[in-house]
């Protein structure tokens, strides 16, 4: 087992988000270090925040033994507990090349981020009079607050990256004039021509495609959509018109997909919270006509059924003879969507199916020297994380080409294996925190945020349910084998080896009890090094000697009972929070009293197993050791109390 | 392995009184697998040395380190600087290791941190068992593994006593009777029939001090 295996939160996400990292910052309740790691590589993290598609959840492992960690919350708690702070790091240019990125979206955008902070000048071109792409042309509010977005992008422009709005490649410029005025050009115009039903009757007023309705909707301009408005498609994009006709008063909504619930590619939540808001769903069901004198009136549709093939494959097919009418005021129309490149004449050479602009490799690289593409416009329509990675990989092509670096070898990293399942029981369960909504009554009359973000109470609670993965015990050559970490975890991890101990990285769950009870020092807990708990009780001594002098006092608490907010009782100078009081090991006891201390304090939990396993067992031995220490030195061992809480 | 308990903090504070200068040698062998004289035990010893040494007009100036054998006097090479600049030397280790380092650095006072107390081994449940006296003479092969001369508080080479009551010794009503322990081995074992010869006194010549064996080397 590598011992440098990623937490599978992290290897999942396409941007490799140090996932872990930033819960534990919340988890200790220091936002400010949670949104920096976030930030490192992500500039769309309020975004993120509320629309990713969450991977990193899917892998998380704590899904094995209740339910993942809201992982994406917490990036929306970080996120928008710091909107106030402008701590931007604005660099360079260190280089004179000038690049150009056509598209204003989360895949360009991200490019210009990362290409700004390589130190490279940075122009981004958008045909659309406000910056963001999908991101705010695309999601409602409900879901995506536009000013959040706006946040985001006010961040990566602060950088030192300029905009030029209305200006559409193609029609004002063109690859061939930014080549001669800019070094590189990554083109990401995303993926916004809606595709049409191959039916008749498309061409009738009242039919719309959800692009253009979403679109009309964010600028504050109302399509009429009569009493009954029917969606016709299954992704998210048909699930937001639904709701969004919802907010705008449309009394009769029905979304009509040829597959079921199964296949769709909007989540089940989404659908329920769709439902919830009064949007009908019929399943199994496609247009065949639009009919209407003049204006839509209804809809020919048939019923659909799934058949199996020869290769077994299922085949959806019309059922015979199943055809009935919808009735319709307005038709919206969310069944896909190209790339629209078909009026970009010079990149003809390098468009590819449907509009789609083709790339050599996941760098992004053309056939036309310089010049990059990425995001929907070169996948089809993805993620917003999908688009933010492409923006990603494609800023350190750009780099490497320009500086004449060779390609960056692509590393997959080792991924840690799920847990075992002898340690699952072992593991206390705690259930996930439910984020507060806007009640249904209330959202649906306007297009406020649905949901309404962790309290502090609540992103710290979900923080701590994070197992860590990866950021447990280390044994180093110091070891003696005494094997006393086999004999005292409480999750029977370590194991006697031919030779030494061994501790599976990937089972671990950091409590820190061996490394406790090593008698050699030769463990140590990535999440709580040795390193970093004597700089913080050096730290906290100091402070208790400058405040109270021969009277000071020194406190340790668990982080997993006692923590809040910057500014409250806790964060104060002295004070040490440590995960799980039971790792403390005899020394951080004594050494106060080294220095001169009056009085160590220790307030733990009264339950035993309150995250990890026999923690009052492992605190009552140490702090019964330490006490015998300080009556053999000439002390009271009285001056070290234990208080329960 | 060897097993060995630190001394009281007192008996510690008396043999070091007079000096300020103090380097506290750990060992990486037996002392630290029986979690007394590693190199956590070398930091606490020196926390409690300090605390209690508060109040000295002079104040101590302690080091430590921990070797990985402190009976092998290659290895102590290393704590040569250390040596030369401390007054006095504590060391953590089982009295072959005090004496190696005593032998090495003839020069400084070299005291025992430490009390040896026997040839053992781990429970797994917290406490160190004695299992060898070193008789030089073993008998294990008669006696189905089990060795009466150390685990028998009488040393009996023909057993039980009449003081063997519910499996326990007379001498110390939590110590098991060591030829009942024999006698079960040996059923096990389909022996039992050899518990009937009775053993010869042990040859304690064999036991001279100081004891030496010669390798070859």
């Amino acid at each position: 087992m590598s011992i440098t295996a990623m937490p599978p939160c992290q290897a999942a996400c396409p941007i490799r988000t140090d996932v872990r990292g930033y819960v534990y910052a919340i988890s200790k309740g220091d936002v400010s270090e949670a949104i920096r790691i976030i930030r490192e590589v992500n500039p769309f993290p309020s975004v993120c925040g509320r629309i990713c598609t969450r991977a990193c959840e899917s892998a998380c492992r704590r899904g094995q033994i209740d339910e993942p960690i809201a992982i994406a919350s917490l990036k929306r708690f970080a996120s928008d507990e710091t909107m106030e702070q402008k701590d931007i790091f604005k660099t360079g240019p260190y280089y004179t090349e000038k690049i150009a990125i056509v598209g204003g979206g989360p895949s360009g955008l991200t490019a210009a981020h990362d290409l700004a902070l390589l130190g490279y000048n940075v122009v981004v071109y958008e045909a659309h009079d406000e910056l963001g792409g999908m991101m705010t042309r695309g999601v409602p509010e409900y879901r995506l607050p536009k000013n959040v977005v706006m946040n985001d992008i006010e961040r990566i422009l602060s950088l030192g990256v300029e905009a030029r709005t209305n200006t559409a490649l193609g029609k004002d410029i063109t690859v061939d004039e930014l080549m001669k005025e800019y070094q590189a050009v990554f083109i990401a115009l995303g993926s916004e021509k809606s595709l049409f039903p191959k039916c008749r009757g498309i061409e009738l007023p009242g039919v719309i495609t959800a692009v253009e309705f979403l679109k009309q909707v964010s600028r504050g301009q109302r399509p009429y959509l009569g009493q009954k408005v029917v969606i016709i498609g299954g992704g998210h994009t048909a699930i937001d018109a639904a709701r969004t006709c919802i907010r705008l008063g449309s009394p009769d909504v029905t979304v009509l997909y040829r597959r079921t619930i199964n296949e769709m590619p909007a989540g089940r939540i989404e659908v329920e919270e769709a439902e919830s808001e009064g949007v009908k769903f019929r399943y199994l069901s496609a247009p065949l006509e639009f009919i209407g004198r003049g204006r839509i009136e209804k809809i020919r549709c048939t019923e659909m059924r799934f058949v199996a093939d020869e290769s077994r494959r299922r085949r959806l097919v019309p059922v015979e003879d199943s055809e009935f009418e919808v009735m319709a005021d307005a038709v919206i129309l969310a069944i896909g969507y190209n790339p629209r490149t078909d009026d970009i004449k010079d990149i003809e050479k390098i468009s590819g199916k449907r509009g789609t602009i083709v790339v050599k490799d996941d760098t992004g690289t053309t056939n036309l020297k310089g010049v990059f593409a990425g995001g929907d416009v070169v996948s089809g329509p993805m993620s917003v994380i999908d688009a933010i990675a492409s923006g990603k990989r494609a800023a350190i092509a750009i780099h490497r080409y320009l500086r004449s670096l060779p390609p960056k070898e692509n590393e997959e990293p080792t991924v840690l294996k799920p847990l075992d399942e002898k340690i699952i029981p072992l593991i206390e369960k705690r259930p996930q925190q439910k984020m507060a909504q806007l009640p249904v009554e209330e959202r649906i009359k306007n297009f406020d945020e649905v949901n309404l973000g962790f309290t502090w109470e609540q992103a710290i609670s979900e923080a701590q349910r994070c197992l860590n993965c990866g950021a447990g015990a280390e044994i180093s050559d110091e070891c003696v084998s005494c094997l006393n970490c086999v004999r005292v975890c409480p999750y029977n991890v370590p194991v006697a080896s031919e030779y030494k101990p061994k501790i599976d990285i990937s089972q671990c769950q950091a409590c820190g009890i061996c490394a406790s009870e090593c008698p050699a020092l030769a463990i140590d807990i990535k999440l709580d090094t040795k390193e970093q708990s004597i700089i913080k009780l050096q730290n906290a001594i100091n402070s208790a000697k400058n405040i109270s002098g021969n009277n000071s006092e020194i406190e340790f608490y668990c982080q997993y009972k006692k923590i809040g907010k910057p500014g409250t009782e806790t964060s104060k100078e002295t004070s040490i929070g440590k995960p799980c009081i039971a790792r403390i090991d005899i020394s951080q006891f004594i050494k106060p009293f080294e220095e001169g201390c009056k009085k160590v304090k220790i307030l733990a939990c009264k339950d035993n197993d309150c995250h990890f396993k026999e923690c009052n067992k492992w605190l009552n031995k140490h702090v019964n050791e330490a006490k015998r220490i300080l009556k053999e030195s000439g002390l009271d061992p009285e001056q070290l109390t234990v208080v329960y809480e | 392995m060897v097993i060995a308990e630190i001394k009281s903090l007192a008996d510690i504070n008396e043999m070091i009184k007079s000096f300020r200068k103090i380097f506290i040698v750990g060992c990486g062998e037996c002392v630290s697998v029986c979690l007394t004289g590693g190199q956590k035990q070398v930091e606490l010893l020196s926390s409690a040395l300090r605390i209690s040494g508060r109040n000295d007009k002079e104040k101590r100036i302690l080091k430590g380190k921990t070797i990985s054998r402190q009976c092998e006097p290659k290895f102590l090479e290393q704590i040569n600087k250390d040596i030369e600049e401390s007054d006095a030397v504590l060391s953590m280790a089982c009295g072959a290791g005090v004496q190696t380092l005593s032998e090495k650095f003839r020069k400084i006072p070299v005291f025992p941190a430490m009390d040896t107390k026997f040839i053992g081994v781990s429970d797994e449940a917290g406490n160190f068992i004695e299992m060898c006296s070193a008789c030089g003479d073993c008998i294990l092969s008669l006696t189905g593994g089990i060795c009466p001369v150390t685990r028998c508080p009488k040393g009996l080479l023909n057993g039980p006593c009449g003081g063997s009551k519910n499996g326990k010794c007379e001498a110390n009503p939590e110590t098991p009777c060591a030829w009942l322990l024999i006698y079960e081995k040996m059923k096990e074992l389909n022996k039992l029939e050899e518990l009937k010869n009775i053993n010869n006194p042990k040859d304690w010549s064999k036991n001279m001090r100081p004891g030496k064996v010669n390798a070859g080397i």
